[in-house]
């Protein structure tokens, strides 16, 4: 999900590898290690210094740009990492292909701070093998300078006038569950009638678009290349830091909700410690310093009182637990995902 | 005959490189595309043709020939701009033709993101170019610079232009130019000299840098992402996706295979071109 991410792999892994040397040498009695895989930038480096210390636990810390890289990686066994952080739909994937340690809930009994929601998401139903850890929610983001009236709905974007300024994620399964939600339908459906229809519709989107973006959409927001467009919430947050006149919505007819969850892959070695260090990120006040820090929304419900009022009034940070309910999971489409490819190909070569 | 077994040897590295990094990888490719995708975008190992049977979507011929056009346009436009510039270091002093040449090959030491994005700093709407026009009131709305076709093509140019530079400007120095005084004594015009002695010289520059040019446009992903907005899907693209988004391995193997095959094929066709019309020059 957040390949932007993947850019800052190099600088990290450079301050990683001299933390590394100068701790090495301070105690070596039996010290544990916890083996973590993961985004770059996805913890407040306090936060996980003080479970090393707290825990006499050493954590290394490997980063991926892509869900896809990460899967590769496990798939090829004996990654020896013992906690990795699929983004939802992974999740499912990595269940069926069995990739995936059943948590002891036993050792996590913060589980039940989150969200109720996140208790039951489709990918895991009863969150036997992930925890949501990151989320957000992908709304429209518009810049008010160009877009006077405050867009309602997934249709403003088909607006004339913002021809050529219209921006959309680089993502077929975003897009194409854009256009179902606007369209009446299930973002993951399988049903070829309703991708027809939802297609057909979004083609006629493609003249107003300027790009479409992943990795850089929030400099095309910040930059006023693109006035409108289809931004997840923490990174409407982040363009709005730097932007003042951009803000962010979440339309009518809905919209797709995505996490990066904490789980543990098939044959860790350190199971149970990676539990302890999920049963601590989940720790109302951990939490409260972690996600102030990294700047994503969190997921527990009993740190929400807990946060700063500046945190709180971040409307595309702190969102609207009816916002939340009102959001869809993507979910794995299995062989559909081909049409979904066929279709995203289609709509690029503009035929 | 002695010496022949330890240069043998010395090439062995070489050879195990090519075939662990090289060959086993292709074949790997190869070997994917006959296989299928399971449902959840594993590899199933059962035979299959029906990766190549998609192949025959019109949508994808589509793509294939709109990379072919972006490949070829790129080839033309870099001959065009590379040819004089190699042309104008040649006919330069030594010492200023190393600076010139050095010019030519900086951009190659700064990574190619980088420069990409520099292009998207100086075209964008608030960019360089459109900043500096409208203050000077030369136009009141920014220019849509980026994201088209022109700005990937642009793109495209400027990034495998020191290809065609390069082997040019080693064939024009290779040349004999006492062949170019004769053509002049027997009261040839400079065009002329240019058009019967220069080029045809230089013909092996002129088809080097074009295979690699192409070849390198043809599977280019990046600049039509970056410049142009992700808005194209050349074959390239198409690719990647296969391997990232939409996880089906064996057809981006098989499209791999075919984009492979048609590049082949075409600098075949290429050579083959360019030795007949050499043959002509030589009994004419």
């Amino acid at each position: 999900m957040k390949r932007f991410k993947s850019l800052m792999i190099g600088a990290l892994t450079a301050v990683l590898a001299v933390t590394a040397v100068g701790c090495s040498s301070s105690s070596e009695q039996e010290q544990q290690v916890l083996n973590i895989y993961s985004w770059a930038d996805n913890f407040d480096q306090d936060v996980i210094k003080d479970f090393e210390q707290k825990f006499n636990v050493k954590v290394n810390y490997d980063v991926y740009g892509s869900n896809e890289e990460m899967l590769a990686k496990v798939q090829a066994g004996a990654s020896g990492y013992d906690l990795i952080q699929p983004s939802d739909y992974m999740v499912g994937t990595m269940i069926q292909l069995g990739l995936l340690e059943e948590l002891n809930k036993a050792n996590i009994p913060n589980m039940g701070n989150i969200v109720s929601t996140f208790k039951t998401p489709p990918y895991d139903k009863e969150n036997k093998y992930s925890l949501v850890y990151t989320w957000g929610i992908t709304g429209i983001a518009y810049n008010k300078k160009y877009v006077k009236e405050t867009p309602t709905s997934w249709n403003d974007l088909w607006n004339e006038a913002y021809k050529g300024r219209v921006i959309m994620l680089n993502d077929p399964r975003e897009v194409m569950g854009m256009a179902l939600i606007k369209n009446g339908f299930s973002n993951s459906t399988t049903n070829t009638k309703e991708l027809e229809k939802s297609f057909a519709d979004l083609k006629k989107v493609v003249p107003n678009v300027v790009a479409f973006d992943t990795d850089n959409i929030k400099q095309k927001m910040i930059a006023e290349e693109a006035w409108i467009g289809t931004v997840w919430s923490g990174d409407a947050a982040f363009i709005h830091a730097q932007n003042p006149d951009v803000e962010y919505v979440i339309p009518k007819e809905g919209a797709t909700i995505w996490a990066d969850t904490l789980a543990i892959p098939k044959g860790a070695k350190n199971k149970e410690m990676a539990e302890k260090f999920i049963n601590y990120l989940m720790d109302p006040e951990v939490s409260v310093k972690n996600y102030e820090s990294i700047g994503y929304s969190n997921p527990n419900e009993k740190a929400y009182p807990l946060h700063s009022e500046e945190y709180r009034s971040n409307k595309m940070v702190f969102l609207d637990t009816a916002d939340i309910a009102r959001a869809e999971w993507l979910v794995d489409v299995g062989e559909t995902l081909q049409q979904y490819d066929r279709y995203w190909t289609e709509m690029k070569s503009g035929r | 005959m002695l010496n022949k077994k330890p240069v043998k040897l010395l090439a062995l590295p070489a050879l195990l490189w090519m075939g662990a990094l090289f060959v086993l990888p292709m074949l790997m490719i190869a070997v994917l595309s006959f296989l299928k995708r399971g449902t959840y975008g594993q590899v199933v190992y059962e035979f299959t043709l029906n990766n190549y049977i998609r192949i025959f979507d019109p949508l994808y011929g589509q793509i294939f020939w709109d990379t072919l056009v972006v490949a070829v346009l790129t080839t033309v436009f870099s001959i065009l701009c590379g040819y004089p510039l190699a042309y104008y270091i040649s006919r330069l002093e030594k010492s200023t033709q190393q600076i010139w040449l050095l010019l030519v090959m900086i951009p190659f030491w700064i990574n190619f993101l980088v420069r990409s994005y520099a292009w998207v700093i100086i075209l964008r709407s608030q960019g360089v170019i459109n900043t500096f026009l409208q203050s000077l009131g030369i136009i009141s709305e920014p220019l849509p610079l980026l994201y088209n076709s022109g700005s990937v093509l642009l793109g495209m140019v400027y990034t495998l232009m020191p290809f065609m530079v390069l082997p040019i400007y080693v064939s024009l120095e290779q040349m004999d130019r006492r062949k170019l005084e004769a053509a002049y004594d027997l009261g040839a015009t400079p065009w002329k000299a240019f058009w019967h002695v220069t080029l045809p010289m230089t013909k092996t520059g002129v088809v080097t840098g074009s295979i690699l040019v192409f070849v390198s446009s043809i599977g280019m992903f990046v600049v039509p992402d970056v410049m142009g907005g992700a808005k194209s899907a050349l074959i390239g693209n198409v690719i990647q996706n296969q391997f990232l988004s939409a996880r089906d391995w064996p057809f981006g193997s098989a499209l791999s295979i075919v984009l492979m095959l048609l590049s082949m094929l075409l600098i075949l066709l290429y050579f083959r071109a360019t030795k007949a019309s050499e043959t002509k020059e030589g009994s004419a």
